[in-house]
């Protein structure tokens, strides 16, 4: 199997609500500036992935309509709907298509515009003989497995503030950020409105309207097209079983992401991820999740996460900045989430940073994470 | 054993740059807004942002129609009669009700469209297409 | 100009949805105030809600085995979002409490409603116990909430 890298990316300014740009138009957006990032035309793209949570715009097969808009007529279009991982999936279905050798450049695109639907509605369309009689929610659930992450890893609801705090910070350098907050404090975060226990307004990531695109290529083109390739160390995929309660202690023991960090680190050759990582863009809908991402990760040991970030080793000037844009809790477009990792993570090695560029990055890590716990793993390397 | 149900949920879709110029023309003046693309010269309709065929993005908003030629139709019992219509000086097809009684629906007819009294900026806001010089029922 | 129109669209989604013999059997059950889980013969963990197969080891599930209708609180959270009980109709007084319940008999966590609301007064591993209600359809809203034991 060839190699693959990514070799130019484009994203629109992320917003509460793009009403200015239809679907498609945004998407086009994205997309057009991805090419243009690559200096491609249209006809150069060979098959186009289009990552969205079709059910909450309420429009059947989104690739149709905006497939288009990313330069998807009379090629091949596939769309990916995975929940949050749709995003890093969508790149990893388009690594695949470029690997097998049978596509040599691949266009991803991920979108969502949540201010045209009802998230929340088409979130509680879940198994109807179970979920739908009683339900806490995505936001309940992650709230549900907090109780057991906090009563299990000692970490309190200063650590998580800190995260939300370093997120908002982050995104203030971001041009594209929705959430940026650049003097937001932890005494702000600890008293914003609580939502679910111990959870708070600040805790959570916003719903934004956005697109992001990358542009993969195979090893023989990849050179022509990028002064410096993101390759594809590694891209792993994990699942899980259907309901929450089949999960235990989810944010503590996360066997997906552990599972998929441990094999996407073996193929990449990371034996000791703070170290051997320059910068991860790392998939966070609420700040205690990244505590217990540090854990999963192989960051640091379970029940160190609190330290980590209390000693700043997770800041833009620490050992492993996490999260240079702003992450999932700065800007939220579902469908597109997944892909501004994997963009982002490319970008740094790239050296495409701008005023969010961590100096000298050779090996970034991206994640996405989606559903109850499904995870991806993907590694980009400068060589 | 079977579990019946049914749930409500409210859209509102943002017509972007293309859409908002085509519905507000229907709306305000009863016109059907095409789009030329600047790079190919194709016409597409209802105007878009930018061009399928050939991947533009340099598209210049020009008045279609308002009349067209009907290319084909067909019946939905129960829904009424629909069509594709190409409007004069636009490429492709739009499909849109047709308002005539079926003997006068033949391929390449001539339409014009009938725009509703009250109009808000919908697609609807054309009632239909009916055929021009009167029906031969 | 540069007018931007929005276009609003209410979609009714209706569904009649078939369960399976496997659901039925758990349904018919909860009419009698009866949980039972399906226990894997590979790995012996015993699933509620039932299902075609054990994830973990791909064998089908066949063995019924009954579960008590009260156990231990594995995770908990009060929540401050208003809901609808979409039993009655009406809105279930925001805060409430919710948890992960370990069902006496079950390997599985049960995501339900506590009768507690104040965070100070509620702890993983606290035992609580289903109330029921009085019109029983077959569902899992056929338990009101869980009470703590004190």
């Amino acid at each position: 199997m060839r190699r693959v890298a990514v070799v130019a990316t484009g994203q629109t300014e992320h917003a509460r609500s793009r009403d200015d740009l239809s679907q498609p138009e945004l998407v086009r957006q994205a997309a057009g500036r991805a090419l243009s990032d690559a200096g491609l035309e249209p006809d150069a793209v060979d098959a186009v992935v289009i990552s969205n949570m079709e059910l909450f715009e309420g429009r059947a097969l989104p690739e149709l309509w905006v497939g288009e808009g990313a330069f998807a007529s009379g090629k091949p279009c596939l769309k990916v709907a995975t929940g949050g991982t749709s995003g890093t999936s969508a790149c990893i279905a388009g690594f695949h298509q470029v690997a097998s050798g049978l596509f040599d450049v691949v266009l991803v695109v991920g979108f969502e515009k949540h201010s045209e639907g009802h998230t929340q509605t088409g979130m509680a369309l879940t198994d109807p003989f179970w979920d739908r009689a009683v339900a806490s929610g995505a936001l309940g659930n992650f709230a549900l497995s907090i109780s057991q992450y906090m009563a299990e890893r000692g970490v309190t609801e200063e650590h998580a503030a800190r995260v939300a705090v370093k997120a908002r910070r982050n995104a203030a350098r971001n041009p594209h950020a929705h959430l940026r907050m650049p003097d937001i404090t932890v005494e702000e975060v600890l008293a914003s409105r609580i939502l679910a226990h111990p959870v708070r307004m600040l805790d959570m990531c916003p719903q934004s309207d956005g697109a992001c695109a990358i542009v993969v290529a195979g090893e023989d083109r990849a050179a022509g097209l990028c002064e410096r390739p993101a390759w594809v160390k590694a891209a792993v995929t994990r699942h899980e079983q259907p309901y929450i309660g089949d999960i235990d202690r989810r944010l503590a023991s996360m066997r997906t992401l552990r599972e998929a960090a441990r094999r996407a680190y073996e193929l990449a050759d990371i034996r000791e991820p703070l170290g051997d990582f320059d910068v991860a863009e790392i998939y966070e809908p609420v700040s205690y999740s990244e505590l217990a991402w540090y854990e999963a990760l192989g960051f640091c040991e379970d029940g160190e996460a609190g330290r980590l970030i209390e000693a700043g080793r997770t800041e833009m000037e620490g050992d492993l900045p996490v999260n240079p844009s702003g992450g999932v809790l700065s800007t939220n477009p579902v469908g597109a989430s997944g892909v501004i990792r994997v963009a982002e993570a490319a970008l740094q090695v790239m050296g495409r940073g701008g005023e969010r560029q961590v100096p000298g990055v050779e090996t970034a890590l991206a994640t996405g994470y989606g559903v109850y716990a499904w995870a991806d793993v993907v590694v980009l390397g400068s060589a | 054993m079977i579990r019946e149900g049914g749930m409500s949920i409210p859209f509102r879709f943002a017509a972007g740059e293309a859409g908002s110029a085509f519905l507000a023309a229907l709306r305000d003046d009863r016109r059907i807004l095409g789009a030329r693309c600047r790079g190919c010269g194709r016409v597409v309709v209802p105007a878009r942002a930018f061009c399928g065929r050939c991947g533009g993005a340099d598209l210049a908003f020009e008045d279609v129609g308002p009349e067209g030629t009907l290319i084909a139709w067909t019946q939905r019992p129960g829904h009424g009669v629909f069509g594709l219509i190409r409007l004069d000086g636009g490429d492709g097809a739009l499909l849109h009700r047709l308002l005539s009684p079926l003997p006068a629906l033949v391929a390449g007819v001539r339409l014009r469209p009938r725009f509703a009294a009250e109009r808000r900026g919908d697609i609807r806001d054309i009632e239909g297409f009916e055929v021009v010089n009167g029906s031969d029922a | 100009m540069s007018e931007h129109l929005t276009v609003p669209i209410e979609m009714a989604l209706t569904w009649r949805y078939a369960s399976g013999s496997a659901m039925e059997r758990f349904a018919a059950g909860l009419r009698e105030r009866r949980i039972a889980a399906l226990r894997c013969d590979g790995c012996g963990r015993r699933y509620l809600p039932p299902r075609p197969l054990c994830g973990n080891c791909r064998l089908p599930l066949a063995e019924w085995v009954p579960v008590a209708d009260e156990g231990a609180l594995e995770a908990w959270t009060v929540m401050h979002l208003p809901i609808l009980d979409g039993r009655t109709g009406e809105p279930r007084e925001a805060p409430y409490g919710m948890g992960l319940i370990r069902l006496d008999g079950a390997d599985t966590t049960v995501n339900h409603y506590l009768d507690e609301r104040d965070p100070e007064r509620l702890a993983i591993g606290m035992r609580v116990r289903a109330v029921w209600r009085g019109d029983l359809r077959g569902a899992m809203d056929d338990i009101l909430h869980f009470e703590v034991l004190r």
